[in-house]
């Protein structure tokens, strides 16, 4: 049975709407960190990347404050301008090669959300920083089903070589829930929706889940002892394994124990992804649909979104770009190759614009969904062309419960560390640290 | 060590130093006997045999005050990493470089035997074997096991999240994670599979009735300090059984059988009789639950198969006094991971259990009857094609503008050329040397179509001669071809890279710090044509070091166009596939290449050592390792160059048989 993909999409932004919205519950019953007073939604944070930096003399706007222009690359975003910060002069300073030589692709998707310089080894000693989604997931993700969610349109490499020398692991994973533990994440939108919501759409209630989750719980027990004996036996490196494996078994009875009455998310008409859709278009905006699904009936209130791996030498020929992308960002100023880049970069403003627009149509307490989250949109890497890692292009979308000043664009002093940006927004998932990778300070010119 | 082998080894050097000065090099054995003579059997030292070769020859540019690429041969003790540099440059040929004075043949050997023996200390009894992290299964070995263990066909792990990359292979110990949704994904696999396994009428009957227990109760020793509380009876099956017994001792007596049998299938070792009771103790609580018997074993199989001990390729620490031998089932479950990507079979369990693995020419055998089962499939697609770099053709975007003839049966048939070819030669025992000019491939008529070959008819692939053709090799495949092709173009520096990482072993260093791309006036422009714009990367000298190396190799190939299809012309203009290698060697066309490759095949039987030997023990080689390579390497050449010379040398290979000790 093969349905098209649009129709599919359209009644899974429809679903949804008669549904209980769990956070006020919880909210009453116990209020958790990083929400905030009892009357408001929780704070939603999550990134968007994307790869090999963008075309900037399109993207920077001329003028600064609130009343700057929407630049050609920009301009997808009209209708949520004001919902939008954008935020010039950031750098990612960890991700150049401080004497390791090339590698900035794998670098730069390393360092984004880590602000840590990771260590140059093809496998073994893996080391990076954990991501800044994983720690605000660490304080926030005990409120939800999902303590995060890491989801992306481009899975992992599975031969070959990485770029210089780099562990493939460096260049496919944004999120770091330690800093040798790359958190993968999920590229088919019918696994994501069958792991989110599974047994959770009405009229496919599964009588015996409860005894089934009971057993597993058993199962895991069981387990867990199994691998804590063998623990003890190991050396320090081999320990490491069975602690994420333990952590990982943790991780589900934590869900099972907390009894969360399950979600029911309305209509059993639902139909549920089938693949990944040949489209890459359809295959983004689906993938926005579960996020902004996944946000809205709060499984989760912390997520990752690549939409392709950093150095991606994806081709677009559904626009016109039969080229491959990181082919064409080193374009030694041909003009053709930029006007090709542009046309990429444009399209990825225009799919999230599509996820922006889908979070501010969803209304909750006392506005929207979108007034409620911080969407980071972004790319480790600015001139792809020489690889820079200055003047980063980076976007923050909603207003984050009211802290944000949004619809202006502000140019930050050179070599502003991107980290501070992630410190900002760490305080208002109400996570306190004094400092976050090679962060400075925080961005005052955030505050509402 | 025998110091004669490393001899042999040395003698290798001349015949490739130099770039490939000759086309064919005698064969190195024969050679070996004239340096052994030459070659006094006293020590070689530093100070009378080492220092004034690296005086005249080297230190000109590594000395210290030129230190070119950072290296100083002349100051305090170079590191163990500078002499691994500068022993792989004297092995491959490229120090020193074209045009300066080189090192005679003896003095050569003399040098590699005094780096071998007084640097590497390769003929130490107690070299290290290397240890590698504990792994878990990547995703083809999920599915394999967990076929061949309940005897279904489910391709569960697809649902897994992609599996880490680390040194080119997907099976490295140390980047094999286990994020929380991989352990979620576990446990949702161990309840379809078993449900499959139930629904499987033979599958299931298989588990429900095992056969006898063959293995002795001593190897069924308690691994785990035994719990405070008494272990249940059930734990021995030994005792008679009383006339009379308690139908639910009846049963609990059955699981405990049925459990023995799968566990000490499932975690490729013996079960202990602790893990046996936890488990029948499992059983006995779902009964109490109200399960059926048949309903409790499926529970507790379930149970197995998200333990670390399935998951996990667990090798225990060896005992106080004992050596870093791995033990016979840790040794059968490494050679059946590293050739079928899949637990033991029942013969390999069998000689673990008796301890007679390793004993007489046990191994080779073994290692014989794997490579002829169908299950050896899994060393094409996991080592073959990840080596080659041919997985990432799942994801080629072709230009369809320009190559409107791709399309999925041609991309199918792409793979299938370039498998068949590495199943002619891994496990059918070809010459190695096959993969750089095999006159013969395999196609059906759609790529045979691509090829112009004419006269193949039908889907089936059939061996052809390429006699007369142009192509010869893996590197003139249309798979190769098109994943070193960007969409639009051919790009002879990923070409030239694929050769050098992947056949050569000398992967080109990474491009300076601060390089920016050419600007348009320096390659003149889109007027002129690919080849020369690529020329213009000699324009700045720190780019042209590399691109020296690399682009050349890739210049032969110009001929193939983005998906591997023959071509004369580019945009109106002839085809120049005329290259010329840094030190001044000049060849044309892809024959010429096969010339260049074949002088070096030395190097190329080190780095496909290389690479099959990280794949073999699932972790990146480090500098200790580097004796252990050349001594493979050296039965590889012993061997005639037959695969079956070069796996039967990675398995007995100290990293393959042995794990080093935690260090405390």
């Amino acid at each position: 049975m093969t349905m098209k993909t649009l129709p599919r999409r359209t009644v899974l932004r429809g679903i949804g709407t008669a549904i209980a919205l769990p956070w006020l519950e919880a909210m009453t019953s116990r209020p958790v960190r990083g929400a905030s007073p009892a009357s408001k939604a929780p704070t939603r944070l999550a990134y968007v990347y994307v790869p090999n930096g963008v075309h900037m003399p399109d993207w920077t706007p001329t003028a600064t404050g609130t009343d700057f222009d929407l630049p050609a690359l920009l301009q997808p975003l009209k209708s949520v301008r004001e919902d939008l910060m954008v935020l010039g002069g950031l750098a990612l300073d960890p991700a150049r090669s401080h004497g390791d030589g090339g590698g900035d692709h794998a670098r730069a998707m390393a360092t984004f959300l880590t602000g840590t310089h990771p260590r140059k080894t093809g496998g073994a000693d893996l080391h990076a920083g954990i991501s800044v989604d994983q720690l605000a997931a660490r304080e926030v993700g005990q409120a939800t089903r999902f303590a995060s969610l890491e989801i992306g349109c481009e899975g992992g490499r599975d031969s070959g070589q990485c770029d210089h020398g780099y562990s493939c692991a460096y260049q496919v994973n944004l999120s770091w829930r330690g800093e040798s533990s790359p958190a993968a994440k999920e590229v088919d939108p019918r696994f994501v929706f069958e792991r989110l919501f599974e047994g959770q759409v009405a009229g496919e209630a599964d009588p015996a889940a409860a005894r089934r989750q009971r057993r597993d719980r058993s199962l895991l027990d069981f387990v867990s002892e199994d691998a804590r004996r063998l623990r003890d036996k190991l050396g320090v490196e081999d320990r490491r394994k069975v602690e994420e494996y333990l952590t990982g078994v943790r991780e589900i009875e934590r869900r099972i124990d907390a009894a969360r009455p399950a979600v029911n998310i309305g209509q059993a008409s639902l139909a549920r992804p089938s693949g990944i859709p040949s489209d890459y278009r359809e295959h983004l905006r689906l993938m926005s649909d579960l996020l902004v699904l996944a946000f809205r009936v709060d499984l989760t209130r912390i997520a990752t979104f690549v939409f392709a791996n950093d150095g991606s030498n994806r081709s677009y020929p559904s626009i016109g770009v039969p080229e491959g992308h990181h082919d064409l960002s080193h374009h030694g100023q041909d003009t053709q190759k930029c006007t090709k880049i542009q046309t990429i970069n444009r399209f990825h403003v225009e799919q999230f614009a599509y996820l922006v627009e889908r979070l501010k149509e969803v209304r909750e307490a006392d506005g929207t969904l979108l007034d409620h989250s911080m969407i980071v949109y972004g790319s480790g890497i600015s001139d792809g062309n020489a690889h820079a890692h200055e003047n980063l292009p980076i976007l923050l979308a909603g207003k984050g419960n009211g802290t944000i000043k949004s619809g202006c664009h502000i140019r930050l002093p050179d070599e502003t560390p991107l980290t501070n940006l992630h410190l900002s927004l760490l305080d208002r998932m109400g996570v306190s640290t004094q400092a976050f990778g090679d962060s400075t300070g925080r961005l005052t010119s955030l505050d509402a | 060590m025998p110091r004669f082998a490393i001899l042999t080894g040395l003698a290798c050097l001349s015949a490739i130093a130099g770039c490939g000065a000759q086309a064919t090099p005698p064969p190195a054995f024969a050679r070996a006997e004239s340096v052994a003579q030459i070659i006094p059997r006293s020590m070689p030292t530093y100070e009378a045999d080492v220092a004034p070769t690296i005086d005249r020859y080297c230190l000109g540019c590594h000395g210290p005050s030129t230190r070119k690429g950072g290296i100083d041969l002349d100051g305090d003790a170079p590191s163990l990493e500078t002499w691994g540099r500068v022993a792989d440059a004297l092995r491959t040929g490229t120090m020193p470089p074209s045009g300066k004075p080189r090192p005679s043949p003896e003095q050569l050997a003399v040098l590699g035997e005094w780096l071998d023996l007084e640097v590497f200390h390769c003929s130490a009894s107690d070299l290290d074997p290397g240890r590698v992290t504990m792994r878990r299964l990547n995703r083809a070995e999920y599915n394999n096991t967990i076929r061949d263990l309940l005897g279904i066909e489910i391709r569960l792990s697809e649902a897994f999240p992609a599996d880490d990359v680390g040194y080119g292979f997907d099976n490295i110990g140390d980047v094999l994670s286990i994020p929380p949704i991989l352990m979620e994904k576990y446990l949702k696999a161990s309840e379809l599979a078993i449900a499959e396994a139930v629904r499987s009428s033979r599958a299931w009957s298989r588990i429900m009735n095992p056969a006898p227990d063959m293995v002795p109760i001593a190897l069924r020793k308690p691994t785990f300090a035994v719990r405070t509380e008494p272990v249940k009876r059930i734990g021995r099956p030994e005792p008679p059984a009383p006339i009379v017994e308690d139908p639910e001792m009846v049963a609990l007596r059955r699981a405990h059988e049925i459990l023995r049998a799968f566990v000490d299938k499932a975690f490729r070792r013996p079960a202990t009789t602790d893990e046996l009771a936890r488990l029948v103790s499992l059983v006995e609580s779902a009964r109490k639950d109200g399960d059926s018997f048949e309903d409790t074993i499926a529970y507790a199989l379930k149970a197995v198969l998200i333990s670390p001990g399935f998951l996990f390729h667990v090798e225990e620490e060896p005992e106080v006094g004992q050596g870093p031998l791995v033990n016979d089932f840790e040794l059968a479950s490494r050679l059946s991971y590293f050739l079928w990507s899949s637990l033991p079979d029942d013969e390999l369990y069998r000689l673990a259990t008796r301890g007679e693995l390793r004993k007489g020419d046990n191994l080779a055998r073994q290692v014989r009857r794997m490579l002829r089962d169908e299950k050896a499939r899994a060393l094409l697609d996991g080592f073959a094609l990840q080596w080659l770099q041919i997985r990432s053709l799942k994801d080629a975007t072709p230009d369809p503008s320009r190559f409107p003839e791709f399309d999925q049966p041609l991309r199918k048939a792409m793979f299938e050329e370039t498998s068949r070819l590495a199943r002619s030669i891994l496990l059918e025992d070809g010459p190695i040397s096959d993969f750089l000019d095999a006159d013969y491939s395999f196609v059906n008529e759609r790529l045979a179509r691509h090829y112009g070959i004419p006269g193949v008819v039908g889907d089936e692939f059939r061996r052809v001669s390429l006699a007369g053709s142009h192509r010869r090799g893996v590197m003139t495949h249309a798979s190769v071809l098109t994943v070193t092709s960007s969409p639009d173009r051919t790009s002879p520096v990923k070409r030239g890279k694929w050769v050098l990482d992947n056949l050569l072993g000398m992967p080109p260093p990474p491009p300076p710090e601060g390089v920016e791309a050419l600007k348009p006036e320096q390659t003149g422009g889109r007027t002129a044509t690919l080849r020369q714009r690529m020329e213009r990367h000699r324009v700045d000298p720190k780019c042209a070091s590399c691109h020296a190396r690399m682009d050349p190799l890739g210049f032969a190939l110009e001929s193939f166009d983005g998906i591997g299809g023959w071509r004369s012309a580019e945009g109106g203009e002839p085809i120049d596939d005329s290259a010329t290698l840094p030190g001044g060697e000049s060849f044309g066309g892809a024959s010429g290449l096969h010339d260049v490759l074949i002088a070096r095949r030395q190097s190329f039987a080190h780095c496909l050592t290389e690479k099959m030997l990280t794949y073999a023990i699932g972790r990146g080689l480090g500098p200790a390792d580097r004796c252990f390579v050349d001594e493979i390497a050296r039965k590889l050449e012993r061997g005639d160059g037959r695969s079956s010379a070069l796996i039967m040398a990675i398995v007995e290979s100290p990293p393959f048989q042995s794990r080093a000790k935690v260090t405390p």
